[in-house]
Protein backbone atom coordinates (compact mmCIF):
# COMPACT_ATOMS: atom_id res chain seq x y z
CA UNK A 1 0.00 0.00 0.00
CA UNK A 2 1.46 3.35 -0.93
CA UNK A 3 0.51 6.95 -0.65
CA UNK A 4 2.00 9.62 -2.84
CA UNK A 5 2.00 13.26 -3.65
CA UNK A 6 3.40 14.93 -6.71
CA UNK A 7 3.85 18.59 -7.27
CA UNK A 8 5.35 20.55 -10.10
CA UNK A 9 6.05 24.17 -9.54
CA UNK A 10 7.71 27.04 -11.23
CA UNK A 11 10.84 28.23 -9.49
CA UNK A 12 11.44 31.89 -10.03
CA UNK A 13 13.98 32.29 -12.74
CA UNK A 14 17.27 33.72 -11.51
CA UNK A 15 18.89 34.94 -8.37
CA UNK A 16 21.38 37.76 -8.54
CA UNK A 17 23.86 38.13 -5.71
CA UNK A 18 25.94 41.25 -5.49
CA UNK A 19 29.31 40.85 -3.87
CA UNK A 20 31.62 43.85 -3.50
CA UNK A 21 33.75 43.95 -6.60
CA UNK A 22 32.19 40.85 -7.99
CA UNK A 23 28.95 40.12 -9.74
CA UNK A 24 27.85 36.57 -9.31
CA UNK A 25 24.99 35.23 -11.32
CA UNK A 26 23.41 32.05 -10.12
CA UNK A 27 20.83 30.31 -12.22
CA UNK A 28 18.47 27.75 -10.75
CA UNK A 29 16.50 25.22 -12.77
CA UNK A 30 13.48 26.69 -14.45
CA UNK A 31 11.28 23.68 -13.73
CA UNK A 32 11.44 21.41 -10.76
CA UNK A 33 9.36 18.40 -9.95
CA UNK A 34 9.02 16.92 -6.50
CA UNK A 35 7.58 13.52 -5.69
CA UNK A 36 6.95 11.95 -2.30
CA UNK A 37 5.74 8.39 -1.81
CA UNK A 38 5.29 6.15 1.23
CA UNK A 39 5.29 2.36 1.23
CA UNK A 40 4.36 0.14 4.16
CA UNK A 41 6.84 -2.73 4.44
CA UNK A 42 7.50 -5.75 6.63
CA UNK A 43 10.74 -6.78 8.31
CA UNK A 44 13.89 -6.87 6.15
CA UNK A 45 12.52 -5.04 3.11
CA UNK A 46 14.61 -4.72 -0.04
CA UNK A 47 15.02 -1.30 -1.60
CA UNK A 48 16.52 -0.94 -5.06
CA UNK A 49 17.50 2.37 -6.63
CA UNK A 50 18.63 2.80 -10.19
CA UNK A 51 19.56 6.38 -10.97
CA UNK A 52 21.92 7.48 -13.77
CA UNK A 53 22.72 10.82 -12.23
CA UNK A 54 22.07 12.60 -8.96
CA UNK A 55 22.50 12.55 -5.22
CA UNK A 56 20.96 9.67 -3.30
CA UNK A 57 20.64 10.08 0.46
CA UNK A 58 19.36 7.16 2.48
CA UNK A 59 18.71 7.23 6.20
CA UNK A 60 17.27 4.69 8.57
CA UNK A 61 14.30 5.60 10.70
CA UNK A 62 12.11 3.82 13.22
CA UNK A 63 8.98 3.60 11.05
CA UNK A 64 8.15 0.36 9.28
CA UNK A 65 7.80 2.11 5.96
CA UNK A 66 9.89 3.40 3.09
CA UNK A 67 9.59 7.05 2.18
CA UNK A 68 10.84 8.20 -1.20
CA UNK A 69 11.29 11.86 -2.00
CA UNK A 70 12.68 12.81 -5.38
CA UNK A 71 13.55 16.06 -7.04
CA UNK A 72 14.29 16.37 -10.70
CA UNK A 73 15.48 19.27 -12.77
CA UNK A 74 13.32 18.72 -15.80
CA UNK A 75 10.70 16.57 -17.44
CA UNK A 76 13.42 14.80 -19.40
CA UNK A 77 13.35 12.07 -16.78
CA UNK A 78 10.58 10.23 -15.04
CA UNK A 79 10.80 8.84 -11.55
CA UNK A 80 9.14 5.52 -10.90
CA UNK A 81 8.74 4.11 -7.39
CA UNK A 82 6.76 0.92 -7.00
CA UNK A 83 6.29 -1.81 -4.44
CA UNK A 84 6.31 -5.53 -5.12
CA UNK A 85 5.60 -7.47 -1.93
CA UNK A 86 8.38 -6.48 0.48
CA UNK A 87 10.53 -4.81 -2.15
CA UNK A 88 10.47 -1.19 -3.22
CA UNK A 89 11.98 -0.39 -6.62
CA UNK A 90 12.97 3.16 -7.47
CA UNK A 91 14.08 3.96 -11.00
CA UNK A 92 14.88 7.10 -12.95
CA UNK A 93 13.90 6.73 -16.60
CA UNK A 94 15.26 9.05 -19.24
CA UNK A 95 12.39 9.92 -21.57
CA UNK A 96 14.15 12.49 -23.73
CA UNK A 97 17.05 11.40 -25.91
CA UNK A 98 18.28 14.96 -26.38
CA UNK A 99 18.29 16.08 -22.76
CA UNK A 100 21.42 17.64 -21.35
CA UNK A 101 23.20 15.86 -18.47
CA UNK A 102 21.85 18.43 -16.00
CA UNK A 103 18.32 17.78 -17.13
CA UNK A 104 18.59 14.05 -16.54
CA UNK A 105 19.58 14.45 -12.93
CA UNK A 106 17.31 13.29 -10.12
CA UNK A 107 18.07 13.61 -6.42
CA UNK A 108 16.55 11.27 -3.87
CA UNK A 109 16.04 11.23 -0.17
CA UNK A 110 14.91 7.84 1.00
CA UNK A 111 14.06 6.81 4.56
CA UNK A 112 14.06 3.09 5.27
CA UNK A 113 13.68 0.80 8.28
CA UNK A 114 17.00 -0.07 9.95
CA UNK A 115 16.95 -3.66 8.71
CA UNK A 116 16.43 -2.75 5.05
CA UNK A 117 18.59 -4.31 2.37
CA UNK A 118 19.80 -1.83 -0.23
CA UNK A 119 20.79 -2.24 -3.86
CA UNK A 120 21.91 1.05 -5.35
CA UNK A 121 23.17 1.96 -8.81
CA UNK A 122 24.15 5.55 -9.46
CA UNK A 123 26.50 6.46 -12.31
CA UNK A 124 27.33 10.01 -11.28
CA UNK A 125 26.52 12.24 -8.36
CA UNK A 126 26.79 10.85 -4.83
CA UNK A 127 25.41 8.11 -2.61
CA UNK A 128 25.13 8.65 1.15
CA UNK A 129 23.85 6.03 3.56
CA UNK A 130 23.45 6.39 7.33
CA UNK A 131 22.36 4.06 10.12
CA UNK A 132 21.19 1.23 7.88
CA UNK A 133 21.98 -2.19 9.35
CA UNK A 134 20.96 -4.44 6.45
CA UNK A 135 23.14 -5.72 3.61
CA UNK A 136 24.09 -3.26 0.91
CA UNK A 137 25.34 -3.34 -2.64
CA UNK A 138 26.35 -0.04 -4.22
CA UNK A 139 27.64 0.33 -7.77
CA UNK A 140 28.70 3.64 -9.23
CA UNK A 141 30.96 5.01 -11.92
CA UNK A 142 31.91 8.52 -10.86
CA UNK A 143 29.60 8.91 -7.90
CA UNK A 144 31.28 9.05 -4.52
CA UNK A 145 29.90 6.82 -1.81
CA UNK A 146 29.71 7.81 1.85
CA UNK A 147 28.48 5.62 4.68
CA UNK A 148 28.15 6.09 8.42
CA UNK A 149 27.07 3.73 11.19
CA UNK A 150 26.16 0.88 8.87
CA UNK A 151 26.38 -2.77 9.78
CA UNK A 152 25.41 -5.27 7.08
CA UNK A 153 27.48 -7.12 4.52
CA UNK A 154 28.46 -4.22 2.28
CA UNK A 155 29.85 -4.43 -1.23
CA UNK A 156 30.81 -1.26 -3.06
CA UNK A 157 32.12 -0.95 -6.58
CA UNK A 158 33.10 2.33 -8.21
CA UNK A 159 35.12 3.28 -11.25
CA UNK A 160 36.51 6.60 -10.10
CA UNK A 161 34.15 7.49 -7.29
CA UNK A 162 35.62 7.71 -3.81
CA UNK A 163 34.42 5.68 -0.86
CA UNK A 164 34.34 6.89 2.70
CA UNK A 165 33.05 4.98 5.65
CA UNK A 166 32.66 6.06 9.27
CA UNK A 167 31.96 3.52 12.01
CA UNK A 168 31.00 0.81 9.55
CA UNK A 169 30.58 -2.72 10.85
CA UNK A 170 29.85 -5.97 9.05
CA UNK A 171 31.78 -7.51 6.22
CA UNK A 172 33.05 -4.82 3.88
CA UNK A 173 34.23 -5.23 0.29
CA UNK A 174 35.20 -2.13 -1.67
CA UNK A 175 36.61 -2.13 -5.17
CA UNK A 176 37.51 0.83 -7.33
CA UNK A 177 39.83 1.69 -10.20
CA UNK A 178 40.86 5.24 -9.42
CA UNK A 179 38.73 6.15 -6.43
CA UNK A 180 40.16 6.77 -2.98
CA UNK A 181 39.03 4.61 -0.09
CA UNK A 182 38.90 5.84 3.47
CA UNK A 183 37.75 3.72 6.40
CA UNK A 184 37.52 5.52 9.74
CA UNK A 185 36.70 3.88 13.05
CA UNK A 186 35.67 0.75 11.21
CA UNK A 187 34.32 -2.06 13.42
CA UNK A 188 34.37 -4.85 10.90
CA UNK A 189 36.01 -8.25 11.19
CA UNK A 190 36.34 -8.66 7.43
CA UNK A 191 37.58 -5.82 5.24
CA UNK A 192 38.69 -6.00 1.63
CA UNK A 193 39.62 -2.71 -0.05
CA UNK A 194 41.12 -2.62 -3.51
CA UNK A 195 41.82 0.25 -5.87
CA UNK A 196 44.25 0.83 -8.70
CA UNK A 197 45.51 4.39 -8.54
CA UNK A 198 43.52 5.48 -5.52
CA UNK A 199 44.75 5.84 -1.96
CA UNK A 200 43.54 3.64 0.87
CA UNK A 201 43.38 4.84 4.45
CA UNK A 202 42.42 2.45 7.23
CA UNK A 203 42.01 3.82 10.71
CA UNK A 204 39.79 1.28 12.36
CA UNK A 205 39.65 -1.51 14.87
CA UNK A 206 41.46 -4.80 14.42
CA UNK A 207 38.99 -7.30 15.81
CA UNK A 208 40.15 -10.73 17.02
CA UNK A 209 40.21 -13.23 14.13
CA UNK A 210 39.49 -10.35 11.79
CA UNK A 211 40.87 -10.13 8.26
CA UNK A 212 41.97 -6.81 6.76
CA UNK A 213 43.17 -6.86 3.16
CA UNK A 214 44.13 -3.61 1.47
CA UNK A 215 45.53 -3.64 -2.04
CA UNK A 216 46.34 -1.12 -4.76
CA UNK A 217 48.64 -0.55 -7.72
CA UNK A 218 50.07 2.93 -7.47
CA UNK A 219 48.34 4.88 -4.74
CA UNK A 220 49.36 5.09 -1.11
CA UNK A 221 48.16 2.74 1.59
CA UNK A 222 48.04 4.07 5.12
CA UNK A 223 47.06 2.09 8.18
CA UNK A 224 46.95 3.38 11.74
CA UNK A 225 47.48 1.26 14.82
CA UNK A 226 47.53 1.55 18.60
CA UNK A 227 50.15 -0.21 20.75
CA UNK A 228 47.45 -2.46 22.22
CA UNK A 229 46.27 -3.72 18.83
CA UNK A 230 46.87 -7.35 18.06
CA UNK A 231 47.50 -8.60 14.53
CA UNK A 232 49.74 -10.51 12.19
CA UNK A 233 50.97 -8.15 9.50
CA UNK A 234 52.14 -8.75 5.96
CA UNK A 235 53.02 -5.65 3.93
CA UNK A 236 54.53 -5.82 0.46
CA UNK A 237 55.16 -3.19 -2.18
CA UNK A 238 56.61 -4.77 -5.28
CA UNK A 239 58.20 -1.59 -6.62
CA UNK A 240 57.47 0.96 -3.90
CA UNK A 241 58.35 1.59 -0.26
CA UNK A 242 57.10 0.27 3.03
CA UNK A 243 57.38 2.79 5.89
CA UNK A 244 56.78 1.40 9.33
CA UNK A 245 56.44 2.77 12.86
CA UNK A 246 55.50 -0.63 14.22
CA UNK A 247 57.67 -2.76 16.51
CA UNK A 248 56.94 -6.21 15.24
CA UNK A 249 57.63 -9.51 16.90
CA UNK A 250 60.51 -10.88 14.81
CA UNK A 251 59.15 -14.42 15.03
CA UNK A 252 57.06 -13.86 11.96
CA UNK A 253 54.58 -16.40 10.72
CA UNK A 254 55.16 -16.76 7.04
CA UNK A 255 57.59 -16.21 4.22
CA UNK A 256 58.98 -12.97 2.98
CA UNK A 257 58.37 -12.59 -0.76
CA UNK A 258 61.51 -12.91 -2.84
CA UNK A 259 61.07 -9.57 -4.56
CA UNK A 260 59.86 -6.14 -3.55
CA UNK A 261 59.89 -4.42 -0.19
CA UNK A 262 58.23 -6.47 2.46
CA UNK A 263 57.49 -6.55 6.12
CA UNK A 264 56.11 -9.52 8.00
CA UNK A 265 55.53 -9.91 11.70
CA UNK A 266 53.15 -9.84 14.62
CA UNK A 267 51.98 -7.13 17.00
CA UNK A 268 51.13 -8.55 20.42
CA UNK A 269 49.32 -11.89 20.13
CA UNK A 270 48.59 -11.48 16.44
CA UNK A 271 44.86 -12.05 16.78
CA UNK A 272 43.84 -10.36 13.53
CA UNK A 273 45.37 -10.72 10.10
CA UNK A 274 46.41 -7.62 8.15
CA UNK A 275 47.58 -7.91 4.53
CA UNK A 276 48.77 -4.79 2.76
CA UNK A 277 50.00 -4.97 -0.80
CA UNK A 278 50.86 -2.48 -3.47
CA UNK A 279 52.47 -2.78 -6.87
CA UNK A 280 54.47 0.44 -6.87
CA UNK A 281 52.76 2.56 -4.26
CA UNK A 282 53.95 3.47 -0.78
CA UNK A 283 52.69 1.66 2.28
CA UNK A 284 52.69 3.64 5.53
CA UNK A 285 52.12 1.85 8.82
CA UNK A 286 51.69 4.60 11.37
CA UNK A 287 50.91 5.05 15.05
CA UNK A 288 47.45 6.31 15.82
CA UNK A 289 47.40 9.81 17.27
CA UNK B 1 70.48 -26.01 13.04
CA UNK B 2 67.19 -27.53 11.91
CA UNK B 3 65.87 -30.41 13.99
CA UNK B 4 62.95 -31.13 11.69
CA UNK B 5 63.34 -33.28 8.57
CA UNK B 6 61.40 -33.00 5.32
CA UNK B 7 58.95 -35.73 6.29
CA UNK B 8 58.11 -33.96 9.56
CA UNK B 9 57.76 -30.66 7.73
CA UNK B 10 55.30 -32.13 5.22
CA UNK B 11 53.28 -33.62 8.07
CA UNK B 12 52.79 -30.17 9.55
CA UNK B 13 52.79 -28.09 6.38
CA UNK B 14 49.05 -27.31 6.61
CA UNK B 15 49.39 -25.76 10.06
CA UNK B 16 52.49 -23.88 8.94
CA UNK B 17 50.74 -22.38 5.92
CA UNK B 18 47.77 -21.45 8.09
CA UNK B 19 50.15 -19.38 10.20
CA UNK B 20 50.27 -21.63 13.23
CA UNK B 21 53.46 -22.00 15.23
CA UNK B 22 55.14 -25.30 14.38
CA UNK B 23 58.34 -25.87 16.35
CA UNK B 24 61.27 -26.32 14.01
CA UNK B 25 59.33 -25.53 10.85
CA UNK B 26 60.86 -22.11 10.37
CA UNK B 27 64.39 -23.38 10.73
CA UNK B 28 63.71 -26.24 8.35
CA UNK B 29 62.13 -23.98 5.73
CA UNK B 30 65.16 -21.73 5.85
CA UNK B 31 67.55 -24.60 5.30
CA UNK B 32 65.51 -26.65 2.79
CA UNK B 33 64.71 -24.91 -0.47
CA UNK B 34 62.42 -27.71 -1.67
CA UNK B 35 60.16 -27.55 1.35
CA UNK B 36 60.24 -23.77 1.33
CA UNK B 37 59.23 -23.72 -2.33
CA UNK B 38 56.44 -26.21 -1.74
CA UNK B 39 55.06 -24.20 1.17
CA UNK B 40 55.19 -21.01 -0.90
CA UNK B 41 53.30 -22.69 -3.71
CA UNK B 42 50.63 -24.07 -1.41
CA UNK B 43 50.31 -20.71 0.28
CA UNK B 44 49.78 -19.05 -3.10
CA UNK B 45 47.11 -21.58 -4.05
CA UNK B 46 45.38 -21.09 -0.72
CA UNK B 47 45.41 -17.33 -1.20
CA UNK B 48 44.11 -17.66 -4.76
CA UNK B 49 41.30 -19.93 -3.56
CA UNK B 50 40.29 -17.42 -0.91
CA UNK B 51 40.23 -14.54 -3.37
CA UNK B 52 38.37 -16.35 -6.13
CA UNK B 53 35.14 -14.48 -6.75
CA UNK B 54 31.88 -16.12 -5.79
CA UNK B 55 29.31 -16.46 -8.52
CA UNK B 56 25.74 -17.57 -8.26
CA UNK B 57 25.53 -18.97 -11.72
CA UNK B 58 27.08 -22.26 -12.67
CA UNK B 59 28.86 -21.87 -16.01
CA UNK B 60 27.53 -24.13 -18.71
CA UNK B 61 29.35 -27.39 -19.52
CA UNK B 62 30.33 -25.89 -22.86
CA UNK B 63 32.31 -23.18 -21.09
CA UNK B 64 34.23 -25.71 -19.07
CA UNK B 65 34.82 -27.82 -22.16
CA UNK B 66 36.26 -24.84 -23.96
CA UNK B 67 38.47 -23.84 -21.03
CA UNK B 68 39.70 -27.39 -20.65
CA UNK B 69 40.55 -27.57 -24.34
CA UNK B 70 42.58 -24.39 -24.10
CA UNK B 71 44.43 -25.46 -20.96
CA UNK B 72 45.24 -28.79 -22.58
CA UNK B 73 46.48 -27.02 -25.67
CA UNK B 74 48.75 -24.89 -23.52
CA UNK B 75 50.04 -27.93 -21.71
CA UNK B 76 48.85 -26.67 -18.35
CA UNK B 77 46.72 -29.76 -17.74
CA UNK B 78 46.84 -33.26 -19.16
CA UNK B 79 44.05 -35.46 -20.42
CA UNK B 80 43.76 -39.16 -21.08
CA UNK B 81 42.38 -38.74 -24.56
CA UNK B 82 42.92 -36.48 -27.50
CA UNK B 83 40.45 -33.63 -27.77
CA UNK B 84 40.08 -31.55 -30.90
CA UNK B 85 40.91 -27.90 -30.32
CA UNK B 86 39.81 -25.11 -32.55
CA UNK B 87 42.89 -23.46 -34.00
CA UNK B 88 41.25 -20.69 -35.93
CA UNK B 89 39.88 -18.70 -33.05
CA UNK B 90 40.73 -18.04 -29.45
CA UNK B 91 39.02 -19.45 -26.42
CA UNK B 92 37.24 -16.24 -25.50
CA UNK B 93 35.62 -16.26 -28.95
CA UNK B 94 34.38 -19.78 -28.58
CA UNK B 95 32.90 -18.96 -25.21
CA UNK B 96 31.40 -15.56 -25.84
CA UNK B 97 29.85 -16.64 -29.12
CA UNK B 98 27.09 -18.33 -27.14
CA UNK B 99 27.11 -16.47 -23.86
CA UNK B 100 24.20 -14.01 -23.73
CA UNK B 101 25.26 -10.43 -23.11
CA UNK B 102 23.66 -10.08 -19.65
CA UNK B 103 25.81 -12.98 -18.50
CA UNK B 104 28.97 -11.30 -19.73
CA UNK B 105 30.16 -10.20 -16.31
CA UNK B 106 29.83 -13.63 -14.77
CA UNK B 107 31.47 -15.25 -17.75
CA UNK B 108 34.38 -12.83 -17.71
CA UNK B 109 34.96 -13.36 -14.03
CA UNK B 110 34.75 -17.14 -14.31
CA UNK B 111 37.16 -17.21 -17.20
CA UNK B 112 39.63 -14.93 -15.57
CA UNK B 113 39.52 -16.99 -12.42
CA UNK B 114 40.71 -19.96 -14.42
CA UNK B 115 43.18 -17.89 -16.43
CA UNK B 116 44.36 -16.43 -13.16
CA UNK B 117 45.05 -19.85 -11.79
CA UNK B 118 47.10 -20.57 -14.90
CA UNK B 119 49.07 -17.39 -14.21
CA UNK B 120 49.48 -17.98 -10.51
CA UNK B 121 49.88 -21.73 -10.53
CA UNK B 122 52.56 -23.68 -8.70
CA UNK B 123 56.05 -22.58 -9.53
CA UNK B 124 57.60 -25.98 -9.38
CA UNK B 125 55.50 -27.42 -12.15
CA UNK B 126 57.86 -25.45 -14.35
CA UNK B 127 61.13 -24.88 -12.71
CA UNK B 128 62.93 -22.87 -15.37
CA UNK B 129 62.34 -19.19 -15.91
CA UNK B 130 62.26 -19.50 -19.69
CA UNK B 131 59.44 -21.99 -19.47
CA UNK B 132 57.47 -19.67 -17.26
CA UNK B 133 58.20 -16.70 -19.45
CA UNK B 134 57.10 -18.55 -22.56
CA UNK B 135 53.93 -19.87 -20.96
CA UNK B 136 53.02 -16.50 -19.52
CA UNK B 137 53.62 -14.75 -22.82
CA UNK B 138 51.34 -17.17 -24.60
CA UNK B 139 48.59 -16.82 -21.99
CA UNK B 140 48.79 -13.05 -21.80
CA UNK B 141 48.88 -12.65 -25.56
CA UNK B 142 45.62 -14.60 -25.82
CA UNK B 143 44.04 -12.63 -22.99
CA UNK B 144 45.15 -9.31 -24.44
CA UNK B 145 43.83 -10.17 -27.88
CA UNK B 146 40.47 -11.35 -26.60
CA UNK B 147 40.04 -8.46 -24.18
CA UNK B 148 40.96 -6.13 -27.05
CA UNK B 149 38.22 -7.64 -29.20
CA UNK B 150 35.75 -7.39 -26.35
CA UNK B 151 36.75 -3.77 -25.84
CA UNK B 152 36.00 -2.93 -29.48
CA UNK B 153 32.54 -4.43 -29.15
CA UNK B 154 31.80 -2.83 -25.81
CA UNK B 155 32.94 0.66 -26.81
CA UNK B 156 29.74 1.11 -28.80
CA UNK B 157 27.89 1.03 -25.48
CA UNK B 158 29.72 4.16 -24.35
CA UNK B 159 27.21 6.22 -26.32
CA UNK B 160 24.57 5.34 -23.75
CA UNK B 161 26.43 7.25 -21.02
CA UNK B 162 26.60 10.98 -20.49
CA UNK B 163 29.71 12.72 -21.93
CA UNK B 164 31.23 13.19 -18.46
CA UNK B 165 30.75 9.55 -17.52
CA UNK B 166 32.08 8.46 -20.90
CA UNK B 167 35.23 10.49 -20.28
CA UNK B 168 35.60 8.88 -16.85
CA UNK B 169 35.26 5.41 -18.32
CA UNK B 170 37.80 6.08 -21.06
CA UNK B 171 40.26 7.47 -18.54
CA UNK B 172 39.88 4.47 -16.28
CA UNK B 173 40.24 2.04 -19.15
CA UNK B 174 43.57 3.75 -19.82
CA UNK B 175 44.53 3.33 -16.17
CA UNK B 176 43.78 -0.38 -16.28
CA UNK B 177 45.65 -0.77 -19.58
CA UNK B 178 48.62 0.96 -18.02
CA UNK B 179 48.46 -1.38 -15.03
CA UNK B 180 48.40 -4.37 -17.36
CA UNK B 181 51.43 -3.07 -19.26
CA UNK B 182 53.39 -2.46 -16.04
CA UNK B 183 52.50 -5.86 -14.65
CA UNK B 184 53.38 -7.65 -17.87
CA UNK B 185 56.78 -5.98 -17.76
CA UNK B 186 57.19 -7.04 -14.16
CA UNK B 187 56.24 -10.63 -14.95
CA UNK B 188 58.69 -10.70 -17.83
CA UNK B 189 61.43 -9.51 -15.49
CA UNK B 190 60.51 -11.95 -12.74
CA UNK B 191 58.42 -14.71 -14.30
CA UNK B 192 58.70 -16.90 -11.23
CA UNK B 193 57.20 -14.26 -8.94
CA UNK B 194 53.74 -15.26 -7.75
CA UNK B 195 53.08 -11.71 -6.56
CA UNK B 196 53.85 -10.20 -9.96
CA UNK B 197 51.62 -12.74 -11.69
CA UNK B 198 48.90 -12.15 -9.12
CA UNK B 199 48.95 -8.42 -9.88
CA UNK B 200 48.80 -9.12 -13.60
CA UNK B 201 45.81 -11.39 -13.11
CA UNK B 202 44.06 -8.75 -11.00
CA UNK B 203 44.68 -6.12 -13.69
CA UNK B 204 43.11 -8.34 -16.34
CA UNK B 205 40.18 -8.99 -14.06
CA UNK B 206 39.72 -5.25 -13.45
CA UNK B 207 39.59 -4.63 -17.17
CA UNK B 208 37.13 -7.47 -17.73
CA UNK B 209 34.91 -6.18 -14.94
CA UNK B 210 34.99 -2.66 -16.34
CA UNK B 211 34.11 -3.86 -19.85
CA UNK B 212 31.29 -5.96 -18.43
CA UNK B 213 29.97 -2.96 -16.50
CA UNK B 214 29.93 -0.86 -19.67
CA UNK B 215 28.34 -3.66 -21.66
CA UNK B 216 25.56 -4.21 -19.12
CA UNK B 217 24.76 -0.51 -19.08
CA UNK B 218 24.50 -0.60 -22.86
CA UNK B 219 22.06 -3.50 -22.64
CA UNK B 220 19.91 -1.61 -20.15
CA UNK B 221 19.91 1.45 -22.35
CA UNK B 222 18.56 -0.46 -25.33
Amino acid sequence: MSTSSVCSHFVKGKAVILVPGLLALTAVPVWARHIEKHFKVEAHPVVTIHNPSGIITIKAWTKQEVMVMSDQNSDAVEVEADQANNRVDITTHQISETASPDDTRADYQVNVPEDAELQIHDDSGAVNVANVLGDMNVETIGAGVGMADTAGYTTVSTVNGSFQCLRCAGRLEVRSISGNIRLDDTRSSDVLAQTSTGNIIFNGQYLPNGSYRLKNYSGAIEVRFSPADSFDLSATSLKGKVNNELKLDPSHRGFLPKIGNSLVGALNAGRARVELSSFNGTINILKRN
Amino acid sequence: MSTMNCSDFLTHIDEWIEGQEVPGARDHSRSCSNCRGLAEDLGTIRLAAVTLPETDEEPSPRIWASIRAQLEQEGLIRTGYARPVRQSSGWFDSIFSFVPRPALATAYVGLLAVAGFALTGPVHLRSDQDGWREGTQRSTAELNAQLGDAEKTVMASLATFSPAVTADLRQNLSIVDNDIALCEKSVQESPESEIARDYLYDAYQQKANLLAQISEHGDEGR
